[in-house]
């Protein structure tokens, strides 16, 4: 068990890893699931569940998808069918987007990532300069943004264009992004 | 007696007709009058016994238990709410108590009834009771939750405590019917810790296995009082009643 982050009893449950027939109890369990999946993600700093995470057996995601202890696995069909209710209820989008089986993780909204992209841009004095991708997924002082995806980042800063606070530009190695203080705010 | 005869004898039958009935009136008055001084002091001394006791019967559930019992043999109902012209509840307080437990009861219930499908067993129940209650308000006891879920019956929402055939009690509190092979299924599960398969029913109880296997899709079909085991070790499928599975909250 990693350090810091303790399973909910239900977790130690055996039903738990079986999709449930009963409507009302498997929404129940869905939720319970979706709930653990983000607080985990949160947790680690996963930003990414894929289906194929309940096979793998180096995957990030073994303690939760497994309980060696009862002997459980969480199986492919069911984690699907849990992300489709997450994406329903936006605490996941498909990622790439048109396929099933693999997501990009909402613990935090992609409004809420814009404002903690212009906080930290504001505390580390980065206004109005031009940040690569990079720069800000990867910055020698680690973040809250350190390891985030390309894609998750794409939409932060188009939330932030939206009220003026950020432009996107294409410069020579990929993308990046400037900054403005902005209005309101 | 003499009877007179002539119109005189009628005056006087009537005159003593007349004083047995006012006699007769003043002897029931004077009963009257006793009644309600023997009531009045009955009343004194119950008083002055709730009001010295008062404090151990919030406390104390034996105490509380052996009031309650003579409340009730002699035909006074200690919850009678002020409305009822109950001065009981005012007097000790006993009332806003109870129904304080059973708005904790509705708690419980309601919060734990997405995982056990509306029923709860009555030591799961009590033990999260306590844990809402803390641990300085005092005692509660299986009893009180009894006479609680008693006083939510004018809510009509069913709430109803179910006796096992082992003795058990479970607390149910959705408007359901149990039959009997569920009884029998929760019971049995209660002793496996929750989880329930066709075999135990078979082979314990003497079922077929249609009887089994319907008794158990009832419940995890229509009623949502177990979830489903694909994964079980022995036999691929097992129910889980989830109401029998310890939680913590």
């Amino acid at each position: 068990m990693r350090p810091g982050f303790l399973l909910p009893s239900i977790h130690s449950a055996p039903p738990f890893f079986t999709q449930q027939p009963h409507p009302g109890t498997n929404e129940t369990a869905t939720e319970h699931w979706a709930t653990l999946i983000l607080t985990y993600a949160r947790h680690r700093k996963l930003f990414v569940l894929r289906v194929e995470d309940t096979e793998a057996a180096d995957s990030e995601w073994q303690e939760v998808l497994r309980n060696e202890r009862i002997n459980r696995k969480l199986l492919a069909t069911y984690l699907s069918a849990i992300l489709e209710s997450m994406v329903a209820k936006n605490s996941a989008v498909y990622d790439p987007p048109g396929q099933t089986r693999s997501v990009l993780l909402y613990w935090r909204l992609p409004e809420e990532w814009a404002e903690v992209l212009h906080t930290w841009a504001i505390s580390t004095g980065q206004l109005n300069t031009i940040l690569t991708f990079y720069e800000i997924t990867d910055p020698p002082i680690p973040s809250p943004l350190s390891n985030m995806p390309a894609n998750l980042l794409r939409k932060a800063i188009a939330v932030l264009a939206k009220t003026g606070r950020a432009q996107l530009i294409t410069v020579a190695d990929g993308e990046g992004v400037r900054l403005f203080q902005g209005t309101g705010k | 007696m003499r009877r007179g005869v002539g119109l005189a004898a009628f005056d006087r039958q009537e005159q003593s007709n007349r004083s047995f009935a006012q006699l007769s009136s003043q002897l029931s008055q004077s009963q009257v009058d006793n009644l309600h001084a023997q009531l009045t002091q009955f009343r004194t001394a119950l008083a002055h016994f709730a009001s010295t006791h008062r404090d151990s019967i919030r406390k104390d559930p034996a105490f509380r238990h052996a009031f309650q019992q003579m409340c009730s043999s002699i035909g006074v109902d200690p919850l009678a709410g002020p409305r009822q012209g109950g001065w009981w509840a005012e007097m000790l307080g006993l009332g806003d108590w109870q129904y304080e437990l059973s708005v904790q009861i509705v708690d419980v219930c309601v919060s734990t009834r997405d995982r056990n499908g509306g029923l709860i067993e009555m030591d799961e129940l009590l033990r999260l009771v306590r844990k809402l209650r803390g641990v300085t308000s005092g005692q509660v006891t299986e009893d009180d939750i009894v006479r609680s879920i008693k006083t939510l019956q004018p809510l009509a929402v069913g709430y109803q405590v179910v006796a096992l055939a082992d003795g058990r009690k479970m607390v149910r509190s959705v408007v359901k019917e149990l039959d009997e092979d569920q009884a029998v299924v929760l019971a049995i599960a209660q002793q496996e810790g929750g989880r329930i398969v066709e075999d135990i029913l078979v082979t314990r109880k003497g079922w077929t296995r249609g009887r089994a296997r319907a008794a158990l899709d009832n419940m995890l079909l229509r009623d949502g009082l177990c979830w489903l085991d694909e994964q079980d070790e022995q036999c691929g499928k097992a129910y889980w009643v989830t109401s029998a599975i310890k939680w913590d909250v």
